[in-house]
């Protein structure tokens, strides 16, 4: 199941996409929440310390592949998110997509 | 970046649970960001311009094919809040998937830098979140 949480800045989406993401872990559900923010802030509503934000490497820049329909990951989710993703409270798996100091690129 | 969340999305297991919080833009949604997504679930307020947003990203999320869209209403205070919400749905043909209250513990969390589950667990909004939550999911 893919959800996509958006809304306006200051809708709480953030608030909600998080809370939901730790619940859904805590009752046996595998959980990857995704921060597809310019300006991430979703480790903090799942319980993540900032400082271990800071220590994530950025996405490689050889992260997709062309393919004729468009693009494709060029290794496995589960190898993106072995390298670059934090786990959390509850078990929950971060991938964030813009590196605070790299907002706005990509 | 777009590219980027749409590859993911795509590449995620259908028996796992995933969660994106995207960009507040329509304009990243007219992309194609959430195009792998069984559902978009928009967050408004029960104001005019939140809703208005809510209703363009609903719209925008029907035309990349997404068989689920709806709205999710947060921060409602009383009766008054929630009937503004049911009408704009109501006139826009658009469903209300849940309703968190307007709960003073989600500000205060973000003002301590905690996590609302952690800061208040026990609170009105994060129950309605938990049963949200069910509900997305018992949608399938």
């Amino acid at each position: 199941m893919k959800l996509t949480i958006a809304g306006k800045g200051g809708s709480g989406k953030t608030s909600i996409s998080g809370t939901m993401a730790r619940l859904l872990a805590r009752s046996g559900r595998n959980v990857l929440a995704i921060d597809g923010d310019s300006n991430p802030n979703l480790a903090l509503t799942l319980g993540i310390p900032v400082e271990r934000m800071n220590e994530l490497p950025t996405l490689p820049r050889d992260l997709l592949r062309r393919t004729e329909n468009g693009t494709e990951l060029s290794s496995t989710l589960a190898e993106v998110c072995e390298s670059h993703s934090l786990t959390g409270p509850d078990g929950v798996t971060l991938l964030v997509m813009a590196h605070p100091q790299h907002a706005g690129t990509g | 970046m777009h590219a980027t969340v749409r590859s993911v999305i795509e590449a995620a297991p259908d028996g796992d649970v995933c969660i994106l919080d995207t960009e507040a833009s329509p304009e990243h949604l007219a992309r194609g960001t959430a195009r792998y997504a069984d559902a978009l679930y928009a967050v408004v307020e029960p104001y005019y311009k939140s809703l208005e947003t809510g209703r363009r990203m609903a719209v925008l999320a029907h035309d990349l094919g997404l068989e689920r869209v709806a709205l999710i209403a947060n921060k409602v205070r009383d009766e008054h809040d929630l009937d503004a919400v049911r009408e704009f749905a109501e006139r826009h043909d658009l469903d209300i998937v849940g309703v968190v209250p307007f709960d003073e513990a989600m500000p205060n969390a973000e003002r301590a830098g905690a996590a609302p589950l952690d800061f208040a667990p026990d609170t009105r909004a994060i129950a309605a979140i938990g049963e949200l939550a069910e509900t997305v999911v018992s949608r399938g």
